[in-house]
């Protein structure tokens, strides 16, 4: 069944356009990985979907229903979350606060302490240090926070952008475990910006390549590293 | 491992130090301070509570508001319509509606009134001002209160215009002003740690992140606004009880600006910096009030000329910004652990506890 449908899709920031005519379906419990090089406008297809920026044309279906230029805030309560680039904690926020803001649209407070305890269950880290201040947990644990406080919206499809940005090897692999298993245990759908298509290749799943605004190659991760054509898409060399 | 009211049990101790260390000042004042002493400390009172309201949406929100004061006028001419003789207001306010006219309620009637009063008009202004964001909104704030002044001091027949309306019953002492102080606190307190609190702080500290977890930013600061609308209304009707006359000019530039000194110089984003912000300004103008007086040094009296309180406040008030620029409590709440001041970041950022993950 097809969770999200995104049909031609234009985004213009003032007179620069950074995505022309973008098409992407998302079946549930997939993977999706979107790659490509600085600029290509992966973040902005994210921040599309998320509503945080407008689409000039085409329409976004989330779960059959158009939410085309609806809210951010409507867009995550039908069910998508979104972790923006840079791991955004609360700083000022603790670590439980962060959690319980991630909840804050859902009406069924009993359940809200049940999910507090199994994020908690998912990341010890996190319960640990439940009363520090945010702002103070290293990036690592900022990323698994910010994970942690999607996963408080009990998402159906979760989009995270960048998750191994500015971290050492050995988290990032921390990081992909945990994005598995949960997608394992929740039946989460995935939508991931990658730069390194070698971690989406390693990870497995379908995979996008973005340049320019457009997709320029659509596979599966591990069939499109062996591709020629995918290095040629990444540094432009080629008849573009 | 379940501990639901965790959030309560952690943050509590906050407003129970803040109300007892302030009943401990009331009883001081009202067992060994003169009269004027007394006037000092109730009009502190009200301050705090003006101040508490004021953090309540600037301190969640994020946004500088500079129409607050508004809301306490609202709520001391309320205060006057309601408590007033009719036979003076007969007389003076003549503009009235015959039910008003008549109408002579008691304190402790009249001032809920007054705060429910303000909130309701924040909730009508608010629902456009609070589309706005960062400075446009901070302007339109502004921009309110140059309205409700206006209106205040021109519709002679319902505010006795630019003159003053007397006759509100002088009921305020000490202990009303520490009451009304802990009522502000309890419901700052009560509104930070509430969803609607707690969304807030998260959108001021990361808009998009939050927007993105589902918070309606319009919504939760429209919340703030209200409330903090009702706790500085109730302070309006307050003042109106302790100096028995309203007048427009008592609510506008000079207190506006005094009161959000107050504020940043305690540290606008914790409670407990609201409150210090208060008693730190207060202690200060007091003792140049003194200063300007004169002290007699052997028979002579030196005193420092009118006007130095406010220039020597301005400079405090700098120096204080530049050595602390998160105010005097630097954003931190009071609490038993680590006495005085809470710090939130005893734990060090490690890099390799993610390991405990697996």
């Amino acid at each position: 069944m097809t969770l999200l449908d995104v049909d031609d899709i234009t985004v213009r920031y003032g007179r620069l356009t950074a995505l022309r005519g973008v098409t992407i379906t998302i079946a549930e419990g997939e993977i999706l990985f979107v790659t490509g090089p600085n600029g290509a406008g992966k973040s902005t297809l994210l921040n599309a979907i998320a509503g945080v920026v407008p689409t000039a044309t085409g329409t976004i279906t989330l779960d059959g229903t158009r939410v085309t230029g609806a809210a951010p805030e409507e867009i995550a309560r039908r069910g998508f979350s979104l972790v923006p680039e840079g791991r955004n904690v609360f700083g000022g926020l603790t670590v439980e606060e962060n959690l319980r803001v991630g909840t804050g649209m859902r009406a069924d407070r009993k359940k809200i302490t049940d999910d507090l305890e199994s994020v908690y269950q998912d990341f010890p880290m996190l319960a640990e240090r439940r009363h520090t201040t945010a702002g103070m947990l290293s990036g690592g644990q900022q990323q698994m926070l910010v994970i942690g406080r999607a996963l408080m919206a009990a998402p159906r499809l979760m989009a995270i952008d960048e998750p191994s940005l500015g971290l050492a090897p050995k988290i990032i692999d921390q990081v992909y475990e945990i994005l598995m298993r949960l997608r394992s245990q929740r039946k989460l759908t995935l939508l991931i910006v990658e730069q390194s298509s070698a971690r989406a290749m390693m990870t497995g799943g379908r995979m996008i390549l973005i340049r320019g605004g457009r997709i320029v190659l659509e596979g599966d991760a591990a069939d499109m590293v062996k591709d020629e054509r995918l290095k040629q898409a990444y540094f432009g060399f080629g008849d573009h | 491992m379940s501990r639901p009211p965790s959030v309560i049990r952690q943050t509590i101790v906050t407003p129970i130090i803040l109300i007892v260390v302030l009943l401990a000042m009331a009883a001081l004042s009202y067992q060994f301070g003169s009269r004027a002493f007394n006037r000092t400390a109730i009009e502190m009172f009200i301050n705090i509570m003006v101040v508490v309201g004021l953090y309540a949406f600037v301190g969640n929100s994020g946004l500088l508001s500079f129409g607050h004061i508004s809301f306490m006028c609202l709520g001391a001419y309320m205060t006057a319509w309601l408590t007033i003789p009719p036979v003076m207001k007969s007389i003076t306010l003549k503009g009235l509606p015959a039910w008003l006219l008549h109408t002579q309620l008691p304190m402790w009637v009249a001032t809920p009134i007054s705060g429910v009063f303000a909130a309701l008009f924040a909730l009508i202004v608010g629902r456009i001002i609070m589309r706005l964001s960062g400075i446009a909104a901070s302007i339109a704030t502004f921009g309110l209160l140059g309205v409700v002044n206006n209106v205040y001091s021109n519709w002679d027949s319902v505010t006795g215009g630019q003159g003053s309306i007397v006759g509100i019953p002088p009921t305020m002492n000490v202990w009303i002003g520490w009451l009304g102080a802990a009522v502000a606190i309890v419901t700052a307190y009560l509104y930070s740690i509430s969803r609607s609190g707690l969304a807030l702080r998260a959108a001021r500290d990361e808009e998009v992140a939050a927007r993105a977890s589902g918070v309606d930013i319009v919504r939760e600061r429209l919340v703030a606004f209200v409330v903090s609308a009702f706790i500085i209304g109730l302070a309006g009707a307050f003042y109106a009880h302790f100096l028995s006359i309203v007048n427009p000019g008592s609510f506008y530039l000079r207190t506006t600006f005094i009161t959000l000194s107050m504020l940043v110089v305690g540290g606008m984003y914790s409670l407990s910096g609201a409150v210090a912000g208060v008693v730190a300004i207060s202690v200060l103008i007091e003792l140049f009030r003194d200063l300007e007086k004169g002290v007699s040094v052997g028979g002579l009296t030196v005193g420092l000329p009118n006007g130095a309180q406010e220039i020597a406040i301005g400079i405090i008030t700098i120096v204080i910004l530049i050595y602390l620029p998160s105010g005097l409590t630097r954003n931190r709440e009071f609490s038993w652990r680590n006495w005085p001041l809470q710090r939130r970041r005893l734990v060090p950022p490690v890099q390799t506890a993610l390991k405990e993950t697996n």
